[in-house]
């Protein structure tokens, strides 16, 4: 049996804009089929311009193939197969939501109409609502309905969730487990909301400064990273192993480590899972994080 | 809204809530697991991690996957559950229990044993 190919492969992809600036450098990465991929990292990190350049919007260089076209040179066909909500997504406000499906059914060839409706029946939009009278969890309800509605293996959501209330959330990723995620079909969504996204995904892809620093399935990253908690005392010997983090978990110290820790500085501590909010501090660096309450 | 504790896997803690359900009789033996896509909706988890910690229910026994229709529990799932449940209550639960009542003094006959 041959195995399944790849949604996307990209080899030494590099995203650059303006003079000389790079948003993405460099990156080798892949999305194979049946996955749900968080792509994290801090604003500026090249997000949403990898998003871009995956479904044509921004020249890329590399080898890049999604669904094994060529986004730049074959990207009319492209975004009839693949499911696109940009960060900047709008819906008219001004157009009713059986217009929006009428409109999207002449645009979209693999569009279905039924689906549409059938999807809008989990929400609490109606088809004669008015988009400028729906709420913004609702419109983002509509908008995930009206490409899920498409027939086609990969969706592309850059911050979907950005602004939306925790219920608006929730409803949003049950929408997406139930009717998107079937074991053939996969998503890539970026999102600051590391937190509460883990439990959806397969798996993490953490880009730093356009950088890719790290692209693993979520089963690997159990096995990967080791968290240990240690006494004040051992501070000192546990920093010298050169752990990626240390940082305080409850109060106590922790340090975090890529691969187990010699035997002697495990010694010094209790292990544990690290989650992955700890690992995407460590790995970008950064002071602040969204954490998110709930 | 992730309710699953950070520093253990998440298809081990739902393999756990799983194996305590099966022990309460839901499912009842011989009767059909809810599908990946079920628990995966009603969890809000990815269904390969679904898929794991049912692969570690039928690694111990407890449910049989049958080709094409599902899980289901396996008979004599709950008797076997509630051995292995019991010998851990007895040897790691009991033991710190029965310290802990030691260290505070109280004897078996100040403790209500009446079942509500």
């Amino acid at each position: 049996m041959n195995p399944t190919p790849n949604l996307i492969e990209g080899r030494a992809v590099s995203v650059r804009y303006g003079r000389g600036k790079t948003a993405v450098d460099a990156i080798d990465f892949r999305v194979a089929p049946g996955r749900v991929v968080g792509l994290l990292g801090h604003n500026g990190a090249g997000k949403t311009s990898l998003m871009k350049a995956l479904v044509g919007l921004l020249p890329s260089s590399g080898e890049l193939r999604v669904l094994g076209l060529d986004p730049q040179r074959e990207r009319v066909k492209l975004l009839e197969s693949v499911c696109y909500i940009p960060d900047v997504a709008i819906l008219p406000r001004w157009a009713r939501v059986d217009e929006l499906i009428a409109l999207m059914s002449g645009l979209q060839p693999r569009f279905s109409t039924d689906r549409a409706r059938t999807l809008l029946k989990r929400t609490s939009v109606g088809p004669r609502d008015k988009v400028k009278a729906l709420s913004k969890g609702m419109v983002v309800q509509l908008h995930l309905a009206l490409i899920a509605a498409v027939d086609a293996k990969l969706m592309i959501l850059d911050e979907p969730t950005l602004g939306l209330d925790i219920l608006s959330r929730k409803s949003f990723y049950e929408m997406l487990i139930d009717e998107w995620c079937d074991g053939e079909r996969s998503v890539l969504i970026s999102t600051h909301q590391v937190e509460e996204i883990q439990p959806l995904l397969s798996d993490v892809m953490m880009l730093n400064e356009g950088r890719l620093v790290l692209a693993t399935s979520l089963i690997d990253l159990d096995q990967r990273f080791v968290g240990l908690s240690h006494d004040a005392a051992a501070a000192e010997q546990i920093a010298a192993a050169h752990p990626l983090l240390r940082y305080r978990q409850a109060g106590q110290p922790a340090a975090l480590f890529d691969g187990a820790p010699p035997a002697h500085v495990e010694a010094l501590g209790q292990r544990f899972q690290p989650s992955l909010v700890d690992l995407f501090v460590a790995l970008t660096r950064a002071p602040e994080m969204n954490r998110t309450v709930g | 809204m992730n309710p699953w504790n950070a520093s253990t896997p998440i298809y081990r803690q739902l393999a756990d809530r799983l194996t305590g359900a099966l022990l309460a009789g839901d499912p009842a033996e011989g009767e059909a697991m809810p599908s990946v896509r079920t628990l995966a909706g009603h969890y809000l988890i990815n269904p390969l991690t679904v898929g794991r910690a049912l692969q570690v229910l039928v690694d111990d026994g407890l449910v049989e996957s049958r080709r094409g229709v599902g899980m289901y529990v396996q008979r004599g799932a709950r008797a076997r559950l509630k051995r292995s449940e019991r010998q851990r209550f007895m040897t790691q639960e009991w033991p710190a229990l029965r310290a802990r009542l030691h260290h505070l003094g109280i004897g078996a006959d100040e403790l209500d044993w009446k079942i509500r």
